[in-house]
């Protein structure tokens, strides 16, 4: 069972939210966006795999998840967690991804300047999960949750951790790919919590 | 014995083995008298041995004796010096070459001995001291070690030659990976040397060592010169990082390279690739392990991937393989405006090297000492670099290079330019075209830049309909301003498209061409008058006034209308104004003798008036002639006329239009004797009317008129024809005239065909008279007769009638039709009458003949037959026809005649057919049982012939012995008849018949009912023919095995053959049986 599927109860839990038709909009409208930057970041990857030369997309090459400093992966409890805990979770996630977004874009233009569009996509994807992180802390507001405060925030260990030297060209195609991968799962996983609170909003 | 031993060591590495060599005949003498010497003291100093390692001292040590202590030694140089021995050694100043004896004392000796030797420079060995290294260090990202040493040189007042000798060592196995020698020399200071060595494999993959020793090459020493020893081996201290696990990292290397990567492991590396290739491992220290990439090839823009895979991690690294930079191709440095140079350059070969490690140029201008840098773009690729330098007051000429950069290398190109030369301007812009009058414009332009100090040399285009010209015009430069030129002598009333570019006038380059601007000038008044001509109405009132509309190049302008006036002596009435686009105008004409005239006018003003007289004159004396066109052109000619003052008028129309007959006019001048009329109007096979008129100063007269073609073609249309009358011999043709539309030429003449044939017959349907010799052919060039009479042809014959027109262009379809002649009465009535006469003639001689010979015919051929009753001879055997009804042929053995009647003697060809007798005939076979169904084979037994005949074979000589008749007949008629076929003649029944009765025009019936008959009658002629015609022994039939009835082969008489041979008639039915022929026919008469 997925993880997604593995919350389907939790809507009845938040029952007794109201949702107010602008609320229900709101979150329809951002689960939107979340479905579509997570087809975005599909491509993101294929195409940052893509740029990254040899083995880098061959079968059976899968680098070590190296830690991303300022973001980890969602954790597997996630499923578990209330509805409003897991959005405020993807959005400090999304709030934590522009930065290291932006630092693989920065390392791309010096491996892959003549790959615009891979650059493209890299600077669009840190605006759109910024835009996206702003919009499930919308929602957060306007289901009374604060957007802050969330124990084991996926950024927590990122701040603790000392600031890593500057990697090589190696690292710095393996750090972007587990960005680029971060981002899809927690783009992923907002679009699936987003998804059962749209599932359990009235008709 | 050691000292000796240690005096006749050689160095173990001689730096000049060559200089030792040539003095090897005075060392080897010297060490004779120093063995002599040793030897004396070998007792007090053993193994002495003296060495120096600055030349100033030299230090001699020996080995304590047991005999002797020395307490004293005492050298004599140029003063006697004596020295204290407190051990077993002495340190004295160095002795100048040559021999110097010692003398060594022992005081605690017994004999308090004294000992002496000769102590020579050669046998002193010079050894350096051992190298201090003063640093040894790493330069990681480039994995070269650095090691720093001082030469002590200042212990050597001397300028003398050093080796030194390096050597480094890797791991920790201490391995010798480089040994080099490096060469100095001592300059009587102590200096610092520097040695630096780029290592393949990184530094960080292994320990490295390093040492130094040194050999002194003093000239002037005889001694021995030996290596010092080597220094204490100095390492190069580093600990890996514990996130660089494989280096080097992020490296630039040139294409073709070799490169070794390692990977510093804690636990074992099982795979190392690049890129997705295996390599094999290199094992270095410990779990570390190392790849070589040898020849590596060119990267891609990321990087080539090293990837070094343990137990449970992925480490690696990326490498950059390039090129460095070429040299920069076609550098070109000019300016568009005088205020900015602009310098374009190829960068030549891809370096293959992007974002930080992509070139980097920087344009140097060596007199200015100034320089820019180009900041590169990384989208493009491989188009032209440019970088701008700015102008310098006061400098024209500037010397550039072109530094170019990259990790892997530099490279340059440089140009040296007077930058006045190498002006190419901007594009002009804002180009605006202003009207003066009519003909002339006025064009300005804008041109950015400072060109104050120059001319510009500016070319205009100038566009037209299918016209083009180009102007150049010099202008003074001037700083960021419009320039201005006017463009005269143009054609009112024209669009014109102009464009304009500019050089300098010291022509480098032509700025691109501006945009286009098309501008129309003013309209003038027209430049002449209309082309005109008149015609009188047919009813001769009006006369109407037809002008030609004015070329561009006349109207000058817009035509708005046109003016018509008629002007006498008396007076000039104006008569119409006639707005554009009609051209033309039909007047009532009150006086017949006026000048008209019309006048175009367009917005500028009215043309100068064009005239024409109205009244024509008459000629009589006209004919109608004939021409035909030359390649969609007419040609005219006609006689010099001098009454003709004016001009010549040709007008044309299309002959076949009736209504009012004008297409067009042409005017010749009066002086021409011949024009060419061509027009687009124009079309082959149409007829053409052209009038040649001729002015005079009265009017115009009518001197040709002239019908023609442009190109004639063939007729479309077959000209209709008719017979008018036929008769058996002859036929009359007429036809009628082709209408001159569907004739497209001058008619030459027709061509009919006539043939015997019928309508629908396959032998008509093609009628090419080509190579047919049954096809006569009427070739009619006179194409006014319109009749033509066939004759000599067949009464009562279908002939085909063909009738084609033709013209120069080629002969028309075809017409036919078929005509049958009249019936040759008179032939006929000949024909029938002949035959008839004949056929009279004929019958009445043969009646008189036959009546004056009828006696002899009777004889001949009816003589009196005896009754066959009488003849027993004749007579079957009843005993023999009763035996068996199947046996049915004629017993002749049996049935022996028992005499034979004569009852006339005759000749035998006679005898011969009389004797002929059928016994079936007077006997009917009631008296036999034989169904009547069956073949009847009539059995005939002979009668006994008491006369023996000796040739029983019937000849025509002897034909009286013995007759023999065979029902031939019978045989051959189909066993199944029908019965009531049978009974059909009741008329014939048994008794004599004649053997001449012929049956004429007998059927297959009937055939067949006499044949019954004749089974009935017994008796059957030998001349029924029909039997033999069908039958034959070659017939199917005579072969039939079922048959019951043996074949003969033919009707067949052993004593007549008269009837054998069938009559001749042609028209007899069957008569040629399948299978029958003469031969068969004789060959079945036995007697023949």
């Amino acid at each position: 069972m997925s993880q997604r599927e593995g919350s389907l109860e939790e809507p009845k839990a938040e029952s007794s939210i109201s949702l107010l038709p602008h609320l229900e909009a709101k979150i329809r409208q951002t689960h939107s966006l979340a479905r579509l930057l997570t087809k975005y970041a599909e491509q993101l990857l294929q195409e940052y795999v893509q740029h990254q030369g040899e083995p880098f997309g061959l079968p059976g090459f899968s680098p070590p998840r190296l830690p991303v400093a300022g973001l980890s992966a969602p954790a597997p409890g996630h499923a578990g967690l209330p509805v409003p805990e897991r959005l405020r979770l993807d959005a400090a996630a999304l709030a934590a991804l522009p930065v290291l977004l932006d630092g693989v874009r920065r390392r791309q233009a010096e491996l892959n300047p003549r790959a615009p569009r891979l650059l493209r996509r890299l600077e669009e994807a840190a605006r759109q999960a910024r835009a996206l992180g702003a919009a499930v802390e919308t929602v957060l507001a306007a289901l009374g949750a604060s957007a802050h405060g969330s124990q084991g925030s996926p950024t927590e260990a990122a701040t603790a951790a000392a600031p890593a030297p500057a990697p090589g060209g190696f690292s710095a195609k393996v750090l972007g790919l587990h960005v680029c991968g971060l981002y899809g799962e927690w783009v992923s996983r907002t679009e699936g919590d987003l998804g059962q609170l749209v599932s359990g909003a009235p008709a | 014995m050691m000292s000796i031993y240690l005096f006749w060591r050689q160095p173990s590495q001689m730096v000049d083995r060559k200089r030792m060599r040539t003095s090897n005949f005075r060392w080897l003498l010297s060490k004779f008298v120093l063995l002599y010497l040793m030897v004396q003291v070998t007792g007090a100093l053993r193994d002495l041995k003296c060495t120096t390692n600055n030349l100033k001292v030299w230090d001699c040590s020996w080995k304590a004796g047991f005999e002797s202590v020395i307490d004293e030694v005492c050298v004599e140089d140029r003063s006697y010096s004596c020295h204290q021995v407190e051990k077993t050694n002495i340190k004295i100043p160095a002795l100048p070459p040559g021999d110097h004896i010692m003398t060594a004392k022992s005081s605690h000796s017994p004999a308090n001995s004294l000992s002496k030797f000769i102590l020579n420079e050669k046998n002193v060995s010079f050894i350096p001291d051992t190298p201090e290294i003063l640093n040894f260090s790493a330069d990681f990202p480039t994995s070269t070690l650095f090691l720093e040493w001082n030469d002590k040189g200042s212990a050597f007042p001397y300028h003398v030659n050093v080796t030194w000798e390096i050597k480094i060592l890797r791991t920790e196995r201490r391995e010798l990976i480089k040994l080099e020698t490096y060469n100095t020399n001592l300059s009587g200071k102590d200096r610092v040397h520097q040695w630096s060595w780029a290592s393949d494999l990184p530094l960080e993959c292994a320990t490295h060592y390093v040492s130094i020793r040194c050999y002194i090459d003093y000239l002037h020493f005889s001694g021995h010169k030996e290596w010092s020893d080597w220094s204490q081996m100095k390492k190069i201290p580093w600990s890996p990082n514990s996130q660089t696990k494989v280096f080097p990292q992020d490296k630039v290397v040139l294409v073709g390279s070799d490169i070794i990567f390692c990977c510093i492991s804690q636990s074992k590396v099982l795979v190392a690739q690049i890129g997705s290739t295996l390599c094999p491992l290199i094992h270095l220290d410990e779990k570390n392990v190392a790849i070589k990439i040898r020849n590596i090839s060119v990267s891609e823009n990321s990087g080539t991937n090293v990837i070094f895979t343990t137990d449970d991690n992925v480490y690696g690294t990326v490498i950059f393989a390039g090129y460095p930079p070429d040299i920069p191709q076609k550098l070109n440095c000019e300016t568009h405006d005088l205020k900015e140079i602009v310098c374009t350059w190829n960068p030549g070969r891809p370096t293959g090297l992007v974002g930080p490690r992509n070139t980097n140029y920087t344009l140097f201008e060596s007199f200015s000492k100034k320089y820019v840098t180009f900041k590169r773009a990384e989208t493009f690729t491989n188009e032209s670099y440019q970088l701008f330098f700015q102008i310098l007051p006061d400098q024209e000429i500037y010397n550039f290079t072109l530094h170019a950069q990259n990790p892997l290398g530099k490279s340059e190109s440089a140009q040296l330019v007077n930058i006045m030369e190498r002006v190419s301007p901007h594009t002009p812009t804002s180009l605006k075209v202003k009207d003066i009058n009519s003909t002339a414009v006025i064009l300005s332009w804008h041109l950015p830049g400072n060109f104050a100090q120059i001319n510009l040399l500016c070319q205009i285009e100038i566009n037209k309909a299918n016209s083009k010209q180009e102007l150049n015009a010099t202008i003074k430069g001037v700083k960021n301003a419009d320039y201005l030129i006017d463009v005269n002598k143009l054609n009112p009333y024209t669009k014109y498209t102009f464009r304009i570019r500019c050089s300098a006038e010291t022509f480098w380059k032509w700025s691109k061409w501006s945009n286009e601007k098309q501008h129309l000038t003013k309209e003038a008044i027209p430049s002449k008058g209309p082309d005109i001509w008149r015609e009188w109405s047919s009813d001769g009132r009006n006369l109407v006034i037809y002008w030609k509309p004015l070329s561009i190049s006349d109207a000058n302008g817009k035509i708005l209308s046109y003016n018509v006036s008629c002007s006498s002596h008396e007076e000039t009435q104006f008569l119409s104004e006639v707005l554009d686009p009609q051209h033309k105008a039909e007047l009532p004409l009150s006086k017949r003798d006026c000048i008209i005239s019309v006048v175009a006018k367009n917005s500028a003003g009215s043309s100068p008036p064009s005239k024409i007289p109205t009244i024509e004159i008459p000629n009589d004396d006209l004919k109608v002639e004939e021409v035909v066109g030359i390649g969609k052109k007419i040609l005219l000619s006609w006689h010099h006329n001098p009454n003709m003052t004016c001009d010549y008028v040709i007008k044309w129309c299309n002959s076949s239009r009736s209504e009012h007959c004008l297409m067009d006019w042409k005017k010749v001048s009066s002086n021409s004797t011949e024009t060419i009329i061509e027009s687009d109007q124009f079309r082959s096979g149409i007829r053409y009317h052209f009038f040649l008129y001729g002015c005079r100063n009265q009017g115009y007269q009518l001197l040709r008129s002239i019908i023609g073609y442009i190109e004639e073609l063939a007729p479309i249309v077959a000209p209709n024809f008719t017979v008018e009358d036929t008769s058996s011999d002859s036929i009359l043709v007429k036809w009628e005239d082709i209408p001159v539309e569907e004739l497209r030429g001058f008619l030459r003449g027709y061509l009919f065909y006539f043939q015997k044939g019928e309508k629908d017959t396959s032998k008509m349907r093609g009628l090419e008279p080509v190579g047919r010799s049954d096809i006569k052919i009427k070739n009619i060039t006179d194409i006014s007769q319109k009749t033509l009479r066939i004759a000599d042809l067949q009464g009562k014959t279908s002939y085909r009638l063909v009738l084609q027109a033709y013209t120069d262009g080629g002969v028309g379809p075809k017409k036919s039709m078929f005509v049958v002649t009249k019936e040759n009465s008179v032939g006929l009535i000949i024909a029938i009458l002949i035959p008839v006469a004949v056929a009279v003639i004929v019958g009445v001689v043969t009646s008189i003949l036959c009546y004056r010979k009828r006696e002899w015919i009777k004889e001949t051929f009816y003589p009196d037959i005896p009754n066959p009753e009488n003849c027993k001879a004749l007579q079957f055997q009843k005993s023999v026809c009763e035996g068996s009804n199947a046996l049915k042929t004629l017993e002749m053995n049996p049935c022996t005649p028992n005499n034979v009647e004569v009852l006339e003697t005759r000749a035998a060809p006679k005898i011969e057919d009389t004797e002929i007798i059928s016994p079936v005939a007077e006997r009917p076979e009631e008296g036999c049982n034989t169904e009547p169904e069956n073949h009847v084979v009539v059995s005939y037994c002979p009668p006994i012939i008491e006369e023996e005949i000796p040739n029983p074979v019937v000849d025509e000589a002897g034909g009286t012995s013995q007759v023999i008749y065979i029902d031939v007949q019978s045989m051959y008629q189909p066993q199944a008849k029908p019965e009531e076929e049978q009974d059909i003649d009741p008329v014939v029944g048994p008794g004599y018949k004649p053997q001449m009765r012929l049956p004429i025009n007998s059927t297959l019936e009937e055939t067949a009912a006499e044949d019954d008959i004749d089974k009935t009658a017994g008796y059957r002629p030998q001349a029924n023919v029909n039997t033999w015609n069908l039958v034959s022994p070659d017939s199917p039939r005579s072969t039939d095995s079922n048959s019951e009835v043996v074949s003969f082969g033919s009707p067949c008489s052993i004593n007549s053959r008269q009837f054998l041979i069938p009559p001749k008639d042609e028209d007899s039915p069957k008569s040629n049986g399948a299978g029958w022929s003469f031969t068969n026919f004789f060959q079945n008469k036995p007697n023949d």
